[in-house]
């Protein structure tokens, strides 16, 4: 953290309004929001829009700059926000501050919910905000990479050497349903190349996935023969079968269904430094 | 005693405002189309497939509408959204409170007795069980209150009706756990949602399983119609089916339900429409990047309810993708016509019937071929059982692009009702600001400019075209 970010956050957390700050981290702040801006209050008790209704927590905040936002929402500089505190009288007018929050109405425009905010910035300071954020969403996103990587059971480098329908139906009590949801499960076969953990170079693993695409599944990796990358791979227990077949063995089946279970090959030295880090 | 059906109403006057920006050339009056996707979300790009709609009788300025619209917040995020609107469709927000996870894996709705009562039937992601929901101010951005659940079903299709101070609530959906494989059923709830009993509506073998579409229309006499297609065996691909329609003249409240229409052939529970009929199960890009299989809507003229009209769809083998009948029955499901539409090419057929009698029939239907394919969206409108009638293009857009992110591509369904003098529904295309894809005018909220077709973003940057939901409302012929 940057000196005067380091400060300023400091000062924060002591200030009146902000109380809720004083149990949560910036990383904390940064985990639970999906738009992060600074901006100044303008209005007490009111909204920016009609369709959002006003109350004793919501106040009008003109963007001073959008530190974080999804790609699909319309947020810039100069736009008026309504945002629902935390807390009624957490805020003054004229208060420049951080605001940590997640989508609430969009219509005209952006309402949002407050996770919390850091009061007192400068705009000198406002640059040094979006590196700091930025750095805190680098630690939620390595932060949860290690976690969802400690629950796995394998993670490896790889390439995708064969894609096969798996063979499920004959080891189901029932017949098969049909529904377009149906997730017309598949099986890659992996060649290892490094073995990060649970996996020695040279194996070869099994790992199953959908090959449907419909919207249940939309999100869900898939894979193609000759894919590289880094795989987070999960013992199966999805499909109701943890065992497969290869080279006429019954071997272990793994699954792959987090956008975090697939990673670009050259993410393989952050994912070994993740794995070791204490 | 307050009897109504909710879906259908007396005829109330809707507002015409258009609420925003860069309007197209002028349009023919009383039509509207409106793109649902708010200014706030000008930057996105996702496909937001098979719509829903919910009104009130009660209050015209309350909808609910619904497509697989991810929550903005992205893919982790606790809760999904659903469109409303509080002007009477000239704008639309859109507010996260299903409980599910970014978005929903099927949805559709139905307005409560009082507003703003809501009803749902989701499958829940992660997971994808059923969840039966209820909000009781579906304005509030208070997450949907679970009422029931359970897993191993498919496309819930909720409608409703109101009794005294009570919502019944008839959500058809194919049950996977159904003794023997005879999965067509509909779960009725006569107390607001609180309480929920699985009736089995299929009596005759199956192929192990019904198809997903369950589809049920209520009249204000309480006559409950559900429409289900039998599937009796598979080739391929193929599935060989029939096309039934259950009857409960009570409002399903008996413990044996849905049992008030027999089919001559073999005095069965479930009168036989459509015998032996082929469904092509494609669960690929099949019909102008849309996959294909469920295609079934009912409708019941909610103050006759002798007169009830059935929309299906399967491959004629003319040379035929896919293909929409309509019929229609005028002694309670006794006898029935033989096809007053058949449409080569078309899905998504959704019907209503207003309350001077006149149908309409909503579908989508691919024309010409390759990259000139386009997907036209129709509403027919008939007084007299199609023997005539008057239809109106509200979009024909292009039907290769863009590229299909899932399937379905515009949905398993659309959705039509009528209220008073109006006929009201949504349907999802290629939201392109083209005026030409649009011959009614079309109103966008989210930022557009016609001149050069060009969606864009917040800051005035390009937008690629994806797949938008459309609200419209057009008026019933007098």
């Amino acid at each position: 953290m940057h000196t005067r970010s380091a400060i300023l956050f400091a000062v924060a957390l002591s200030l009146p309004g902000s109380e809720g700050l004083a149990q949560m981290s910036r990383a904390a702040l940064v985990k639970q929001s999906d738009i992060i801006f600074v901006g100044t209050v303008t209005q007490l008790g009111a909204v920016a829009v009609p369709e959002v209704p006003a109350s004793d927590r919501t106040v009008v905040v003109r963007v001073d700059q959008v530190l974080e936002k999804p790609a699909a929402v319309a947020l810039a500089t100069g736009d008026s926000v309504t945002v629902q505190t935390v807390r009624a009288g957490s805020l003054k007018p004229s208060t420049q501050a951080t605001f940590y929050t997640t989508g609430w109405i969009f219509g005209r425009g952006v309402a949002v919910r407050e996770v919390g905010h850091e009061p007192g910035h400068s705009p000198v300071a406002v640059a040094d905000q979006k590196e700091a954020v930025a750095r805190a969403r680098l630690e939620v996103n390595d932060a949860e990479l290690k976690a969802h990587m400690e629950k796995a059971a394998m993670v490896v480098s790889g390439r995708v050497e064969q894609v096969r329908p798996a063979e499920l139906a004959a080891a189901r009590p029932r017949p098969k349903r049909i529904s377009e949801h149906d997730p017309d499960w598949q099986e890659a076969i992996i060649r290892v190349e490094d073995g990060i953990k649970g996996a020695q170079a040279g194996e070869q693993v099994v790992v199953r996935f959908p090959g449907s695409r419909d919207v249940a599944w939309v999100g869900t990796p898939r894979f193609a023969v000759g894919q590289e990358g880094t795989f987070v791979l999960h013992k199966d227990s999805t499909t109701g079968l943890p065992l497969t077949t290869m080279g006429g063995q019954s071997v272990p089946a793994y699954t792959a269904l987090h956008k975090l279970d697939v990673l670009p090959k050259q993410d393989a030295t952050r994912v070994r430094a993740l794995i070791r880090k204490p | 005693m307050r009897t109504g059906v909710i879906v259908v109403a007396v005829a109330l006057g809707v507002a015409c405002e258009a609420p925003v920006q860069q309007m197209p050339p002028a349009r023919p009056a009383g039509v509207r189309v409106v793109d649902l996707i708010p200014r706030s979300l000008s930057g996105e790009t996702w496909q937001d497939a098979e719509p829903f709609l919910a009104l009130y009788a009660s209050n015209p300025k309350l909808m609910a509408a619904s497509a697989f619209t991810p929550n903005p917040g992205g893919s982790e995020s606790a809760t999904a959204p659903i469109f409303v609107s509080d002007d009477g469709g000239d704008s639309w927000t859109l507010r996260n409170t299903l409980p599910s996870q970014s978005m929903t894996a099927d949805i559709t709705h139905a307005v409560g007795g009082t507003a703003p009562v809501l009803y749902a039937g989701i499958m829940k992601v992660p997971g994808f069980p059923l969840n039966e929901l209820k909000a009781d101010d579906f304005l509030s951005a208070t997450t949907m209150r679970l009422q029931a659940s359970r897993s191993d079903i498919d496309q819930p299709f909720v409608r409703t009706s109101a009794v005294e101070n009570a919502d019944r609530v008839y959500v058809g959906l194919n049950d996977f756990e159904a003794p023997d494989g005879r999965s067509a059923t509909v779960d009725v709830s006569l107390d607001g949602g609180a309480t929920y009993a699985s009736r089995r509506i299929e009596t005759r073998g199956t192929v192990g399983q019904d198809g997903p579409s369950i589809r049920p229309a209520v009249a204000q006499d309480h006559t409950v119609y559900v429409a289900y297609f039998g599937w009796r065996s598979t080739t391929g691909s193929d599935v060989t089916s029939d096309v039934v329609v259950v009857r409960d003249d009570n409002g399903a409240t008996g413990t044996t339900s849905f049992r008030d229409l027999l089919d001559p052939s073999d005095h069965l529970p479930g009168r036989l429409v459509g015998t032996h009929v082929t469904i092509p199960w494609s669960n690929a890009p099949t019909l102008g990047q849309e996959r294909i299989g469920s295609t079934l809507s009912i409708a019941v003229d909610a103050l006759h309810s002798d007169t009830v009209y059935l929309a299906w769809a399967d491959r004629a083998g003319t040379g035929d993708i896919y293909t929409v009948h309509v019929r229609r029955s005028t002694d309670r499901g006794a006898t029935w016509s033989g096809d007053l539409r058949t449409l080569t090419n078309a899905t998504d057929a959704s019907l209503a019937v207003s309350t001077n009698g006149t149908v309409g029939l909503l579908y989508q239907q691919v024309t010409g071929s390759g990259a000139a394919s386009r997907w036209v969206t129709r509403l027919e409108q008939s007084r007299d059982g199609f023997a005539t009638h008057r239809d109106v293009v509200l979009a024909a857009v292009p039907a290769a692009t863009p590229p299909f992110q899932f399937l379905p591509y515009i949905g398993d369904y659309n959705c039509l009702f009528t209220r008073g003098n109006q006929f009201l529904g949504v349907f999802s295309a290629n939201n392109t600001p083209d005026s030409t894809n649009f011959p009614q005018g079309v109103v966008y909220q989210r930022r557009v400019d016609f001149p050069t077709h060009r969606l864009l973003d917040g800051s005035g940057a390009p937008v690629d075209v994806s797949i938008d939901p459309f609200f419209f409302s057009v008026p019933v012929l007098p």
